[in-house]
């Protein structure tokens, strides 16, 4: 276990190594030199030539990948352009909405999925199995910013039953404002996690541990409960992680949809300036954010099912 | 050639008795139509300005109203099709030959290889898609050759590691041993061999993928980083929706049902299509 974690966790450090020098050979690749770029044609010659000389762009561009690799190290990632504040200080400001927005999305989703999935398999080929599946199948079929436009449109503009715009004040006010974006980030999940919850829960329920629980009399309840949906919900962990990248995807047009702060909502605000330091920085954050995730939700399974440490 | 398309009619006749694989047909089936014959179909000119009909609620000369510029709402949803197409499937069929490729060389080649491309995929992977999407359209600027290009660098790995895993399984099989044994070329091996029994799982995949490139164009056409105005596209229409929410709130409708029932169809279709081309994979349903 050790070993598969030191494996796992050097992977993770090896794909973000190569995913951050691709972007940085990626940015200098870009025609016309990022001075220009960042600063708008209004720049002076002393801001450019301060601004060279503060991001190294005179020296060659090995000597910048490893001042850039040294400033990340001790959690430097540049300077806003406009602001001057540090860049690292600016996404972190910002992160705490997204999580919790991406958290709330997926403790409803998962609690509905695994329990519609659960019964759905306890029960199978029963009129509430085939609605399930039903549900299932049209709730994944709805991009998170579509679902996003149109509770907004309905339970916003028309019902005016929640907010529209903004964060919220307080505890409550937070939560409030939390229910349309958590709902349309969620929605799509709670499909996909029924049907794989369904999916493993008759399989384990096939499985000998499960018919000796059966011969000793135990309650079919329980069986289900305690001993079967423990090693069913097994993927239910592993797609989570993977899926990490997939709800930061949700997050940014669901900010934008319902003008929340956020990553995503940073993210478009520079883009439209073209402030790319903060560009920059949000999406490496978010790699990062994605990469360590899937490694955790990689570990998790390891721990919990021995057999996937040997496969690669 | 008659007889694959014979097998395509095998196909087509097992996906139609399925009746979600019936229902996929036919969504997908009129998406492609009205897009093929968009420029005929549509009832206006769908840029074609029209300021005294302007924000007109749905009517029967407008059925999905018109915005705020007075054009035509249903004109620029059947064309928004033709746009959604116009990326989704070069996206796809470049992300499928690359994958598949590259995946084919990783499983079959030397391990160093194996392993380097196996890297590639997931640093390609580990870019959360819209992040990545949104970087790339901020450095190059937006437009509907990004778009496609985006959308096809972030599906790569997909492909790649399902073919991948399929040559895995093939390599050791009689008949590719036998081929190897009579010195087949690895180009004749991948080719002619390999190739047909991958196909039709990648094929499966690429079916399921188009709705969320569907999705990924609207989105970032939403943002305003995608197509450009005034092409109409369904993404473009949410915006222009979204931003008189109050005004014109069908556009949002007009925008966002295709994209439902695009997603809709293309899923009914490829799950379909899967139980048709491999009924082992058959096991969540």
């Amino acid at each position: 276990m050790f070993i598969y974690t030191v494996k796992r966790f050097a992977l993770a450090a090896l794909i973000l190594i190569v995913a951050v020098t691709a972007m940085f050979l990626m940015i200098r690749a870009v025609p016309g030199d990022p001075v220009s770029i960042m600063l708008g044609p209004r720049a002076t010659p002393e801001l450019k030539a301060s601004l060279i000389a503060q991001m190294a762009l005179d020296q060659p561009i090995w000597k910048q990948l490893l001042i850039y690799y040294g400033g990340l190290l001790r959690g430097d990632l540049g300077i806003d352009v406009f602001s001057g504040r540090s860049v690292v200080e600016i996404v972190f400001q910002q992160l705490p909405y997204t999580l919790e927005m991406i958290t709330l999305s997926v403790v409803w989703s998962a609690t509905l999925g695994i329990a519609l999935g659960a019964y759905a398999a306890a029960n199978p080929n029963t009129m509430i199995d085939r609605v399930a599946a039903a549900i299932s199948v049209s709730f994944v079929a709805a991009p998170a910013f579509v679902v996003a436009l149109l509770a907004l449109l309905i339970f916003a503009v028309q019902l005016q039953w929640f907010p529209a715009i903004g964060a919220g004040e307080g505890f409550w006010g937070r939560l409030n404002h939390l229910v349309l974006p958590s709902f349309a980030i969620g929605l799509s999940w709670v499909g996909y996690i029924a049907r794989l919850v369904r999916a493993s829960m008759l399989e384990v329920l096939g499985e000998g541990h499960i018919r000796t629980a059966r011969a000793f009399g135990i309650s079919e309840r329980r069986i289900i409960m305690i001993y079967a949906l423990r090693i069913a919900i097994l993927p239910v962990v592993t797609v989570i992680g993977v899926g990490m990248g997939f709800l930061l995807s949700s997050a940014v047009f669901t900010e934008i949809v319902f003008a929340r702060p956020g990553i995503g909502k940073l993210v478009i605000d520079s883009i439209t300036t073209r402030n790319y330091p903060v560009v920059m920085g949000t999406v490496l954050v978010s790699t990062g954010l994605f990469v360590f995730s899937t490694a955790i939700a990689d570990l998790l399974n390891a721990l919990l099912d021995p057999r996937a440490r040997s496969a690669k | 050639m008659s007889k694959s398309r014979s097998e395509l009619s095998i196909i087509l006749r097992g996906v139609a008795k399925d009746p979600l694989g019936l229902i996929g047909l036919i969504i997908v089936g009129t998406i492609v139509v009205s897009a093929i014959f968009a420029a005929w179909i549509v009832p206006y000119d769908p840029i074609g300005m029209n300021i005294p009909d302007r924000m007109q609620g749905p009517s029967w000369s407008h059925w999905l109203g018109t915005d705020n510029l007075g054009r035509d709402t249903l004109s620029r949803v059947i064309m928004g099709g033709q746009v959604a197409l116009k990326v989704a499937l070069p996206a796809v069929f470049g992300a499928m030959a690359i994958g598949l490729t590259l995946g084919m060389v990783a499983g079959y080649g030397p391990k160093w290889l194996d392993n380097l491309l196996m890297l590639f995929f997931d640093t390609l992977r580990s870019f959360p898609t819209v992040m990545f999407a949104l970087a790339v359209v901020a450095l190059v600027g937006p437009s509907l050759q990004t778009v496609v290009l985006v959308v096809m660098a972030t599906s790569i790995p997909t492909y790649g590691r399902v073919a991948r895993t399929q040559t895995l399984t093939l390599r050791n099989s009689e008949f590719i041993l036998a081929e190897r044994a009579m010195g087949a070329s690895m180009v004749r091996i991948l080719g002619v061999h390999m190739l047909p029994n991958i196909i039709g799982v990648l094929g499966v995949l690429a079916a399921m993928d188009v709705p969320t490139v569907i999705a990924l164009e609207a989105g970032l056409s939403f943002l305003g980083l995608g197509v450009k105005p005034p092409t109409p596209s369904w993404g473009a229409l949410l915006k222009d929706g979204y931003a008189l929410i109050r005004q014109t709130p069908w556009l949002v409708v007009g925008g966002g049902l295709p994209i439902i029932l695009a997603t809709l169809g293309f899923t009914f279709l490829g799950e379909s299509l899967r139980d048709v081309v491999d009924p082992k994979l058959r096991k969540n349903r």
